[in-house]
């Protein structure tokens, strides 16, 4: 919302500068987003938030200002008391209208206006917040809404045909020519005003072309609406049409301003484009709008806040807030204006005295009391993410982190089917439309995209993948992928199991490690290995008694698996406490074996027995040789 | 014989320094206190002395002897600080360290991992959550219902419901890590205090600050007497502990609506430390996080009664919050996995 200091200060004196007027008013809440000079003015470009439409007016915009600086509004002087006026003669109009769509329609015709160019100081106004100036009369409605903040639409009363007006919604799909000239088809449950034979108006959004206020323009119909929110947000969104009205409209206009709107309106028009009243004060309604009472307890107040505010102080900024404040005892009561309709319960009060006290005057303290112990659902323990990313990056694995969202063609790489992984609807672009169902995809392309600069590349993410093949059997999990071009099988495998050990589980990790055009990748579910963790890491006995340590040089066909021969070796006997394989050659694989017995000393012709022993078996199953 | 211990002293300490090497100094503790040394040989002779001079010849013999043996263990001191001095300038310090091979955590983690030791300080515990959710509660639990105009601030990315029981646009991904307010409400009994770092998704188009895909940190808590100048204090306490004591926090007023008071938290800018640079965009500060007193709808939500329990939310795009402190000047870095980029950390 662009608001030009000269236009602000004819309602409220200013004493502060710009740039400390626009801390403060960013302070209150109103967001200055930029500060700048043109032409010997300074314009506040100001982010107004979706609660406040009342200051998507300069008049609201220049009420914060009256309560920062603690002076009175001085509102328009009007030069026509509308109430007095008597018209000479009445046009004849029918309204009919469902207070349930809209819930006021006030109006006014006035006849025997001259359309034409507004004068220099309205065109001025208007361009320097950026408005195109149109025509007097589109002019003033224009200049009425930004100022006052309610929107309002002229009709050129001649072109409403057989002089009746039905707001109505539409069924959907109905074509529509805005006053601006494009051309619309209007969505289903869009409230409308149509004559006897077409629509006129797209309420709250938009007028219609065929009842537009040009040139030729003699008599016109002034409309100062309520619109119901919703239904102007669905029109608004479901077209991608948004204008000045809609996002008041759709905020909540202020209920109780249409009168007053309409009088500063008829008065401008009668004084710039002439023409006379030329029908009652049409006002349809079926409630008052009246302003509404909110109790405040100062209790609450201070204890929300956690700071002790004066009473007089409390009772200074509600009524430089305009809010009507009355004490009594304990109890402020509030009367709020219709224009604050973002103020609904005691929260919204205690705000309010909050912001103009002034958020950066409040103590800073630590929340005290009893520290929660128990522990909170969905918790999670990043020490052991912290353990296990050491351990990676120790090993020369770099992390990174890639999107969850992948392409159809990166799971076709992967060979899984995009008719089995969950799916975006609304994809920002077609790289992103696939919930990944595995890290590999975005891990090979991070290998790939490292290759020109970099000889190894070791790369690995702790990351969610999305699995199930619809929403409903839908499940989140983390992953631990990684993947290198150089490090070899073993010692992918080595460092897995490093991992797995740290984390206290004993598991087969080879169906975790694929080997790939790139190198070897690795992928675990880090979910369930936490799911099997055991914390127990408890002190074993050291051996009383020395090992009996010896290397074997095996011959052994190429074709058996190390995996199955020391298996079978320690089987054969408990004292046999390590195997491990040492080296291999050509066909020839040593073995390091360490013999232990916890209870005796054992002999070197004990462990010799028991070699002998395995020797024989794995002659026998595997035409295994001791190399001589 | 006094004369004669004296002698071996004299002998025994120029020797002594005399030496050049460790093996040198052996040789002559040999040849004074070994087995057959001089010292050794004379002491032996002591029974020869008369009696009544054996025991002032004794005591200065032991006297002489541990005299020698405390020079040679100095003089074997200095040999042997020498000797690896010597084999230390051999080396050519200047060459640089051969580093083993290890890899990078990602900036994400460090920021994570920083921001929860942080929380954990002062009482906090960290949750984590489903990224898919429902609309119920990423939105309406915070009281944002279907409708409200703060919906369109999060262009929200929907969930293909395809050959599922889910009505379209019930599901989606979620937009804030306050999704986690009302599940962890409705879970258990105040009071908590809980932070949620996660990944959230929002409809944008990509650039220099803005993606779809991003980082969040979400904090609330709830306990009887949770105020206003708890949560400015406690943001406060985070930013100065995040960014550096001299990093200074302001607040303003702003609207969520699952708070009342809402609040803003501005940082000065940590590139030009307020002075206004091209991060701030001039101006010196830097919008830091969204924040208030939990609403009393969003309470009610979650069965909490608003009149006995009260508390504070806050949220922060920490992607923002990590390469504002490493002063990335674009987000993608942080999901480029480019090693000249994660080398650096």
């Amino acid at each position: 919302m662009l608001a030009p200091l000269s236009w602000l200060k004819e309602y409220v004196d200013i004493t502060l500068t710009p740039s400390v007027l626009g801390e403060r008013l960013t302070e209150v809440g109103l967001g200055v987003e930029k500060i700048e000079k043109v032409d010997g003015d300074v314009i506040f470009d100001l982010e107004i938030t979706p609660n406040r439409p009342d200051c998507l007016s300069i008049l609201g915009i220049a009420r914060e200002i009256a309560a920062i600086e603690g002076k009175k509004i001085k509102y328009p002087k009007l030069k026509n008391d509308l109430e007095k006026i008597k018209a000479k003669k009445i046009l004849p109009l029918t309204i009919e209208t469902d207070h349930k769509i809209n819930p006021r329609f006030t109006g006014i015709i006035i006849d025997g206006v001259k359309v034409e160019e507004s004068p220099e100081w309205l065109k001025e106004k208007l361009l320097k917040i950026n408005q195109r100036p149109i025509n007097n009369i589109v002019d003033i409605t224009n200049y009425v809404m930004l100022e006052l903040g309610n929107p309002i639409h002229a009709f050129d009363y001649d072109k409403i045909k057989d002089h009746i007006m039905q707001v109505k919604l539409t069924r959907g799909g109905e074509p529509f020519k805005s006053v601006d000239g494009l051309n619309y088809r209007l969505p289903k449950d869009a409230v409308i005003i149509t004559d006897s034979e077409k629509i006129i108006d797209l309420c709250g959004i938009k007028g219609g072309y065929n009842s537009g206020t040009f040139d030729s323009t003699k008599t016109i119909f002034i409309r100062v609406p309520v619109e119901v929110s919703l239904l102007t947000r669905r029109s608004s969104q479901a077209l991608g049409l948004r204008s000045e009205a809609s996002s008041i409209f759709e905020r909540g206009v202020n209920a109780g301003g249409t009168i007053d709107a309409l009088k500063r309106c008829v008065d401008l028009i009668l004084e710039l484009a002439g023409g006379e009243v030329a029908s009652k004060i049409y006002d349809l309604k079926n409630q008052e709008f009246n302003p509404w009472k909110i109790k405040l307890r100062i209790e609450k107040l201070n204890k929300i806040l956690g700071i002790e505010i004066k009473e007089t102080e409390i009772l200074n900024i509600l009524e430089r807030l305009n809010l009507k404040p009355k004490k009594s005892t304990e109890i402020i009561t509030v009367t709020v204006p219709t224009y604050r309709n973002d103020l609904k319960i005691e929260e919204d009060i205690i705000e309010e005295v909050a912001r103009l006290y002034g958020y950066n005057k409040f103590p800073k303290t630590l929340p005290f009391g009893e520290v929660p112990i128990t522990e909170i659902p969905y918790f999670k323990n990043y020490k052991i993410d912290e353990k296990v990313k050491n351990i990676l990056k120790s090993c020369g694995f770099s992390e990174i982190y890639t999107y969850s969202l992948i392409s159809e063609k990166a799971l076709e790489e992967t060979e899984i089917s995009p008719e089995k992984t969950l799916r975006i609807d609304n994809p920002v672009s077609l790289e992103y439309e696939y919930l990944r169902p595995t890290l590999k995809s975005n891990l090979i392309k991070a290998l790939i995209q490292n290759k020109p600069n970099f000889d190894e590349i070791n790369l690995f993410e702790l990351g969610k993948v999305y699995l199930g093949k619809n929403i409903d059997d839908a499940k989140e999990e983390y992953y631990l992928s990684g993947i290198s071009n150089k490090k070899n099988y073993y010692e992918i495998k080595g460092i897995i199991e490093i991992i797995l050990f740290e984390l206290g589980i004993d598991e087969d990790v080879n169906k975790n490690i694929e080997v790939v055009d790139e190198g070897i990748l690795f992928e675990l579910n880090y979910s369930k290995l936490l799911e099997k963790m055991t914390n127990k890491k408890l002190f074993k006995q050291l051996p009383k008694y020395p090992p009996v340590i010896e290397d074997i040089a095996l011959i052994v066909p190429n074709e058996i698996k190390t995996g199955d021969i020391i298996d079978e070796v320690k089987k054969q006997s408990e004292v046999i406490k390590q195997v491990a394989l040492l080296d291999e050659f050509g066909e020839t694989r040593t073995f390091h074996i360490v013999y232990q017995d916890m209870q005796k000393n054992l002999t070197r012709d004990d462990a010799f027995k028991i070699r002998d022993k395995f020797l024989k078996v794995l002659k026998e199953k595997f035409d295994a040789e001791i190399k001589k | 014989m006094e004369e004669e211990l004296v002698g071996i002293k004299n002998a025994a300490i120029s020797f002594t320094l005399e030496c050049n090497s460790l093996e040198e100094l052996e040789e002559v503790k040999l040849q004074f206190l070994g087995r057959s040394g001089k010292l050794t040989q004379t002491i032996k002779n002591i029974a020869t002395v008369p009696l009544e001079k054996r025991p002032e010849i004794g005591m200065l013999a032991n006297e002489i002897k541990n005299i020698i043996e405390e020079t040679i263990e100095q003089k074997h001191e200095t040999l042997k600080s020498e000797h690896y001095k010597k084999r230390k300038e051999a080396i050519d310090i200047t060459k640089p360290g051969i580093k083993p091979k290890i890899g990078h955590i990602h900036p994400i983690t460090q920021t994570i991992l920083e921001m929860i030791d942080i929380f954990k300080g002062i009482g906090f515990q960290v949750a984590d959550g489903p990224e898919i959710e429902t609309d119920y509660y990423n939105f309406e639990a915070l009281n944002i219902p279907k409708d409200h105009p703060s919906r369109d601030t999060q262009q929200t990315l929907y969930l293909d419901t395809r050959n599922s029981k889910v009505e379209p646009g019930e599901v989606i991904l979620r937009t804030q890590t306050s999704n986690m307010q009302g599940r962890i409400m409705q879970k258990i009994k105040p009071p908590f205090r809980v932070i949620v770092p996660g990944k959230v998704y929002r409809y944008e188009q990509v650039d220099a600050s803005h993606g779809f895909e991003f980082w969040q940190l979400e904090g609330f808590t709830i306990d009887k007497n949770i105020t206003m100048s708890d949560l400015f204090g406690t943001l406060d306490y985070f930013i100065k502990k995040f960014y550096g004591n001299d990093t200074k926090v302001k607040f303003v007023c702003h609207n969520f609506p699952f708070v009342e008071p809402g609040a803003e938290a501005y940082i000065t800018c940590t590139v030009c430390k307020g002075k206004g640079c091209t991060f701030c965009k001039r101006s010196g500060w830097v919008e830091m996080l969204g924040a208030g007193m939990i609403h009393p709808n969003v309470l009610k939500a979650a069965k909490i009664d608003p009149n006995e329990w009260q508390g504070f939310a806050f949220g922060t795009g920490f992607s923002r919050m990590a390469t504002l402190k490493y002063q990335m000047d674009d987000l993608r870095l942080l999901t480029n996995p480019d090693l000249r980029i994660l080398n650096q950390f």
